[in-house]
């Protein structure tokens, strides 16, 4: 857990809105924390800002229109976010990102959950302007080459946030920038598909995208959520099911889960399809005449005892699951060492 | 404490000098990478093998470059008795000549020489730098360039080098930065950021170690200021980098220099070789405790490169893409380190001022910008090239004077300054100040010395599509603003180009182009829209007339012009068409084509004063298509075979409109409604139809009979023609609008303009259109003896060589209150008034007439001296205070122009000026009364031929929307022809002898005999040999291409 001490307190006034924030927090971090929206694409709280998207303009009194994503908060500093010039700049800014960008937002995955919808919206668009500005002269292919998520190019806004997150959380940097201008694109390694390159598949970038540009494949939208523990290895990573009815649509990391802050591996963020598969095991099974049968829980249990006592020694041996919690693993050696007598313990050691 | 410098110090100087002792012949050649591309090595090896042909004990030297770019390849020879002679435009025969004539036998080639250096003259060769292209420069930065060997430090030594260093290692850091600061030194680079500050910031910083770099990496198109002093004096930048590095305590200076500058490199290294083993640095230089050492970083040609940040990320090894700041590389920059970024000419200049001293340096420029500032003058300018200058120097001193003025001797139109990031000034503001801060009110910035130079040929629109697609290309694509917006601007900028844009799109433009400049998250982006943001700025009816009108006014944006011959023809004549016709013989097509729209091609091919001819593409490289000759070739033929223009099959009965005025204007709306069925009547008020060409345009110029016969093909084709009655007098308004569906009023400009002074209704003194008027018809002026012309247009030239060939005329002279140069009236003719022994008072202006019992006795004239330029471009006429003088004259001909008089359209309830102009719709001609159009002279004053027909053709097109009840409203589209003929292919032979032809004339004195056409026809043979010589720019369109292969294959 952070164990730093608590930052010193800064009061600043935003809008008409006088606020706290920590202080070494950004401009823009502050006025969201405190439910001011500010138009971004390319901020997010896990990483550092990049400062490109141009979209968080404020007008600092005093000093002028700056990108509030890289702009300290300081004492007494008065900010706003809305001026007839930055609302201009801004509306420029969008129309240009949408000019270029698919207009299927209702087929799109992120349809209502997009951050370039809601600066869209924030910001105004001028449908006239916006068909002026219309080209579609680049349709550019998709990588579907990963099994969990899409890569679509055509709704990359080039934020930079899948980069970062692979690079500075994920510490992978199996993706960057190719090419430069308006051909600039996120790629990999000789531009290879990304199942190809040294992509793990974590889906952290895709956790992250502002937008449908990187898309989790058979996502659905939950009717509910769950909060759980993940059933993988044993570090415990928090999880939020998404159910519909009784079936889990999709899997996020728990921000508040302080053993993975919402991270998740490929695993804990892609592998639930088991749970429904036809051949996962639902009762134990006892092999009677060289065929396995049905049988109860006390069956089985018996059956094992039964086992157990026939076999101490050396001729016991466990090996344990790696998805077992260190406590659960620890009762186990217990067992085998101090009841079978026997120091033949192993684990399975990986999923 | 440093001996190896100072036995270092002492040889270089010995060997300087006995380099310069005239013992034995010195050759310096400009071999800089400009002077090689210009063919320098050949030059070089020819010095080397002359002189050794010859068994002479001559030193070649190759040293960098001086800086005359017009001039290359360039070199400097020093053999006794003569001084240093400076030589341009060589090649191999030319150095031998040199090497023969010169250092052999002691006699200067005057004729190849640019001028002489330093002291003593050679006979007839000017001192270089007094002449026009020097005499402004100050010499600093670039001094030793062109003179010192750039790969042997002793020559950098014996001319002062690193004394600077050895005066900054005794200073100390902080006193350096003093001197800095008192030296007023901004950096070079193109902010123009005090550098003594940014080195304090530095200094200050925390942070281990502090990092120096040198920024070479220019990239602006059309610059190469730094290039050039890297390869003239690589180690004045080395030194300028010790010092700086001493003064912040770094310990390491890297220098970031593209790639593309092979030479550069080469001689830096070179350079840097020799520094080290001298021993002006590494460790403890000179036992100052000063450790410094270098690293040389070759770019990849990015040009966002420049940007500091983005530099520092590419010498850290990641893309070249910059960072938001702050931080500022001063507190945080390459490793995170403090980072001192300079430019090249910068580090220059401070070893310059610690070798001569802060007030030095700040004894040139002004307050704002101290010292001298290098530029690379460029563009369509005389004498493009490498100039150092003051700050503080205006623009048309460095275009005008040092660069020599426009290219092709036109008006400067625009100067961009600060490469793609700067912004173009137009030519109406050349006395901004060159410095910081004027530039940057100009709407453009400083930069780093890029200065290209416009004139009419360049299209504002074309200038920023180049530069934003410059931008476009080298944006980095890091931030939404630039990556995006520069895309736009460049699309919408194209589609402009090519007749797509609109009015709103000029808008968008200006939207799109202040977003990207406040949001863009670097230098780059944020001035990338500069170039676009000023054009639309300063020339907003250029773009004005490509979206709205589908014009490109200097015919250049080819979708729009197609070929620029048809493009300015005010009646979009199409003559490719003609021309194509002509190349392949088919003569009879050729008229068809001329006279489908223009019924009075004989006139044309006359007196046309061919605009076609003056955006002629043959013209760039050789003399445009003699296009008129063309015409009067087909024009000619048509009428010795008896072709006229076909009438129709069934004369026009639709409704009448009525026409007041015969005159050019007049008669293309006539025939041009006639041909959509109307049944046009002209008034003329002369006896005569034809206005003022059959009136004042003189018969050796202008047969009557020619004009005639085209007036009798127009009312062949069902046009009626009554002269001798003038609207408003002799035929009432009312009747007008009673019997007719619409008028159009093309009365011209006759009212001939008075001097205004005592004394002109002397007996003697007439207007010139009544001369001209009375001697068309017959008459007897009675013009004699010695005889002035006022004016320099057509009509004063026109009646001076009337006057010539009347009898009773001793003597003419054209009064003319400006030069030669800025005359209107057609060159050719002011040179065949020449010819024909017409004299001319330039720069004099008639003050009063001296009459003695009415009758004309002479002028008083008052001297004129050419001032700054007016609206037109021409240079304005001011007094001479004291230098009046007489011209005793018998007759004395007014020709400063015509003026119209149009009172009598207040009968149609038009409102007319004092002036006497009908004022109508600049475009739909029509007046403020329905149905009533004016157009031609009696709008405008007196305009063109050409320019009234365009007014009649125009009118024609919108009166007919008018009855057809239409909106009244002109439409436009790019230019074209109506077919595209396929272009003549020619022989080797041909294209070799491919010259324009000459017309004949009659020869003098014949012609001064009476008032037969003086210029004759071409023949049939020079005809055609001409049409093939032209371009065809009108196959050159994505559809005449399309048109032309689809032709080829089906």
């Amino acid at each position: 857990m952070d164990d730093r001490p608590p930052a010193k307190r800064i009061r600043l006034t935003i809008d008409s809105a006088s606020i706290e924030a920590a202080e070494g927090s950004t401009v823009l971090a502050a006025a969201l924390e405190n439910g001011i929206y500010v138009p971004h694409l390319c901020h997010h709280p896990d990483l550092e800002p990049a400062g490109v998207c141009r979209l968080c303009l404020v007008d600092l009194a005093g000093k002028g229109i700056v990108v509030s994503c890289k702009t300290p908060v300081a004492e007494g500093m008065a900010v706003r976010t809305e001026t007839p010039e930055i609302a201009s700049i801004r509306r420029v800014i969008i129309e240009l990102l949408l000019a270029n960008h698919p207009w299927d937002c209702l087929s799109c995955g992120r349809n209502t959950d997009c951050k370039l919808q809601q600066a869209a919206r924030h910001a105004g668009v001028d449908e006239s302007r916006l068909k002026r500005l219309r080209r579609t002269d680049r349709v550019l292919p998709l990588d579907r080459s990963n099994p969990f998520f899409t890569r679509d190019p055509n709704k990359c806004v080039l934020c930079g946030v899948c980069v970062r997150t692979c690079a500075s959380i994920q510490g992978t940097g199996a993706i960057d920038f190719i090419r430069r201008g308006f051909d600039t694109a996120v790629g990999t390694l000789g531009g290879k598909p990304i199942a190809e390159s040294s992509c793990e598949s974590c889906g952290e970038c895709a956790a992250r995208c502002p937008t449908g540009a990187l898309s989790i494949k058979e996502s659905e939208v939950p009717a509910r959520e769950v909060k759980t523990v993940c059933p993988y290895c044993g570090c415990g990573c928090g999880v939020v099911l998404g159910v519909r009815m009784d079936r889990i649509v999709g899997v996020r990391g728990d921000r508040e889960n302080p053993v993975n802050r919402g991270r998740l591996c490929v695993k804990g963020r892609f592998g639930h399809a088991f749970v429904r598969h036809k051949d996962r095991l639902r009762m134990p099974l006892l092999k009677r005449n060289g065929k396995f049968e049905e049988i109860s829980w006390d069956d089985a249990l018996d059956a094992a005892a039964a086992g157990f006592g026939m076999r101490r020694g050396d001729a016991f041996a466990l090996l344990a699951s790696a998805k077992s919690a260190n406590e659960d693993a620890y009762a186990a050696q217990k067992f085998a060492r101090s009841v079978m007598g026997s120091n033949n313990v192993d684990h399975c050691a990986r999923l | 404490m440093k001996p190896l410098f100072e036995e270092a110090l002492r040889r270089a100087r010995d060997e300087w000098r006995e380099l310069h002792d005239g013992r034995a012949p010195l050759i310096l050649v400009g071999a800089a990478t400009c002077g090689r591309s210009a063919g320098a090595l050949d030059v070089l090896d020819a010095f080397r093998s002359e002189t050794r042909r010859l068994g002479m004990d001559a030193r070649i030297v190759e040293t960098g470059c001086l800086g005359p770019c017009y001039a290359e390849p360039i070199a400097c020879v020093l053999a006794s008795p003569n001084p240093l002679i400076c030589y341009g435009d060589l090649d191999r025969e030319r150095a031998a000549r040199i090497v023969l004539e010169h250092v052999e036998g002691g006699r200067p080639a005057k004729d190849l020489a640019l001028g002489s250096i330093g002291e003593g003259r050679a006979d007839g060769i000017p001192d270089l730098f007094e002449t026009p292209g020097f005499r402004l420069q100050v010499r600093r930065v670039l001094g030793n360039c062109g003179f010192i060997d750039p790969c042997r430090i002793s020559h950098s030594l014996a001319n002062g080098g690193y004394a600077g260093f050895l005066h900054a290692l005794e200073l100390g850091p902080e006193r350096v930065i003093g001197e800095i600061k008192a030296s007023g030194l901004r950096g070079r680079g193109g902010a123009g950021f005090p550098t003594w500050q940014k080195w304090r910031f530095c200094r200050d910083a925390k942070g281990s170690p502090k990092y120096l770099i040198c920024n070479a990496d220019e990239g602006d198109p059309g610059a190469f200021m730094n290039r050039s002093l890297l390869e003239g004096d690589p180690h004045s930048v080395i030194e300028g980098m010790l010092i700086a590095g001493f003064a912040l305590g770094a310990s390491e200076g890297t220098i970031y220099c593209r790639a593309e500058y092979p030479l550069a490199l080469e001689r830096l290294d070179a350079a840097l070789g020799q520094a080290r083993e001298t021993g002006l640095f590494g460790a403890d230089i000179f036992g100052s405790g000063f450790d410094f050492n270098f690293k040389i970083k070759e770019g990849a040609g990015a040009f966002v490169c420049g940007e500091e940040t983005a530099l520092i990320s590419s010498i850290e090894g990641g893309r070249g893409m910059p960072r938001p700041r702050p931080p500022f590389p001063a507190a945080s920059g390459l490793w995170g380190k403090p980072t001192i970024i300079n430019n090249v000419e910068t580090l220059a200049s401070v070893a310059l001022i610690l070798r001569n001293g802060a007030e030095w340096f700040a004894g040139q420029g002004t307050a704002e910008g101290r010292g001298t500032k290098t530029f690379s003058l460029v563009g369509k300018v005389k004498r493009p090239g490498l100039v150092e200058v003051p700050l503080g120097i205006s623009l048309r001193s460095m275009i005008e004077e040092v660069g020599g003025g426009a290219a092709g001797g036109g008006r400067v139109k625009a100067v961009q300054t600060g490469g793609p990031s700067g912004g173009c000034i137009p030519g109406e503001k050349l006395d901004t100040p060159v410095d910081y801060e004027s530039l940057k009110a100009a709407g453009s910035i400083m930069g780093s010395g890029g200065m290209v130079v416009m004139d009419d040929s360049t299209c504002m629109v074309d200038f920023a599509r180049f530069f934003l697609d410059f931008a476009q290309k080298e944006s980095c694509g890091e931030c939404a603003p630039c990556r995006l917006g520069t895309r736009q601007l460049l699309r919408i900028l194209e589609d402009v180009t090519r007749g797509k844009g609109s009015v709103a799109d000029l808008g968008l433009l200006r939207e799109i182009g202040e977003g990207v400049r406040k949001a863009a998250l670097c230098g780059l982006g944020q001035t990338a829209p500069n170039p676009v943001l000023t054009a639309l700025r300063y020339f907003p009816g250029e773009f004005d007339d490509h979206v709205r009108r589908k014009k490109c006014p200097a015919a250049v944006c080819k979708e729009l012009v197609s070929s620029p011959c048809q493009h300015v023809c005010p009646i979009g004549t199409e003559a490719p068409v003609y021309i194509a016709h002509l190349a392949a013989g088919r003569i009879k097509e050729a008229y068809e084509a001329i006279s489908r729209d223009n019924p009075l091609p004989s006139m044309c091919a006359r007196v046309c004063h061919h605009p076609c001819e003056s955006k002629c593409q043959a013209g760039k490289w050789g003399s445009p298509i003699a296009i008129r000759a063309l015409k009067r070739f087909a024009a000619d033929f048509a009428a010795s075979c008896g072709m006229r223009p076909a009438p129709p099959a069934a004369m026009p009965s639709g409704p009448r409109v009525a026409i007041a005025g015969s005159g050019p204007s007049g008669l293309m709306a006539a025939f041009r409604l006639a041909r959509m069925g109307y049944r046009p009547t002209v008034f003329e008020a002369e006896k005569i139809a034809g206005g003022a060409p059959a009136l004042y345009i003189p018969e050796y110029r202008l047969p009557r009979l020619i004009l005639d016969a085209e007036i009798g093909a127009i009312e062949s084709c069902g046009v009626e023609i009554i002269t001798g009655t003038r609207v408003g007098k002799d035929l009432p308004a009312e009747a007008i609008r009673k019997e007719f569906a619409a008028f159009y009023a093309a009365t011209g400009a006759h009212k001939p303009k008075r001097l205004g002074l005592p004394g002109e209704d002397a007996h003697g003194v007439m207007d010139a259109l009544s001369f001209l008027k009375e001697v068309k018809l017959g008459m007897e002026p009675g013009i004699r003896g010695r005889v002035g012309v006022v004016g320099g247009g057509n009509a004063a030239v026109d009646a001076a060589r009337t006057a010539a060939r009347l009898g009773g005329v001793e003597s003419v002279t054209v009064i003319y209150r400006r030069t030669r140069e800025e005359m209107t009236a057609f060159r050719g003719e002011v040179d065949a008034a020449a010819e024909e022994g017409i004299g001319f008072e330039f720069l004099a202006v008639p003050s009063g007439i001296d009459a003695k019992g009415g009758v004309l006795k002479g002028v008083r004239c008052g001297r004129m001296r050419l001032g700054s330029p007016d609206e037109s471009g021409r240079r304005r006429p001011v007094p001479v205070e004291g230098e009046d003088f007489e011209i005793s004259l018998d007759s004395l001909l007014v020709a400063i122009g015509g003026e119209p008089d149009g009172r009598y359209a207040g009968g149609f309830g038009v409102a007319v000026g004092a002036d006497g102009r009908i004022p109508s719709d600049p475009e739909t001609f029509a007046t403020s009364v329905g149905g009533v159009f004016a157009g031609g002279d009696a709008v405008t004053g007196t305009l063109s031929v050409i320019d009234a027909m365009a007014a009649g053709k125009a009118a024609a097109e919108i009166i007919d929307k008018f009855v057809r009840g239409e909106p009244v409203r002109r439409e436009y589209r790019p230019t074209r022809p109506s077919v595209f003929l396929p272009a003549a292919v020619l022989t080797e032979e041909e294209m070799e002898s491919a010259a324009r032809p000459v017309q004949p004339s009659i020869p003098l004195p014949d012609r001064m005999d009476g008032f037969a056409e003086v210029e004759g026809g071409l023949s049939r043979e020079d005809a055609v040999r001409e049409a093939r010589r032209c371009l065809r720019c009108d196959l050159e369109t994505e559809d005449a291409k399309k048109a032309l292969l689809d032709a080829k294959h089906g």
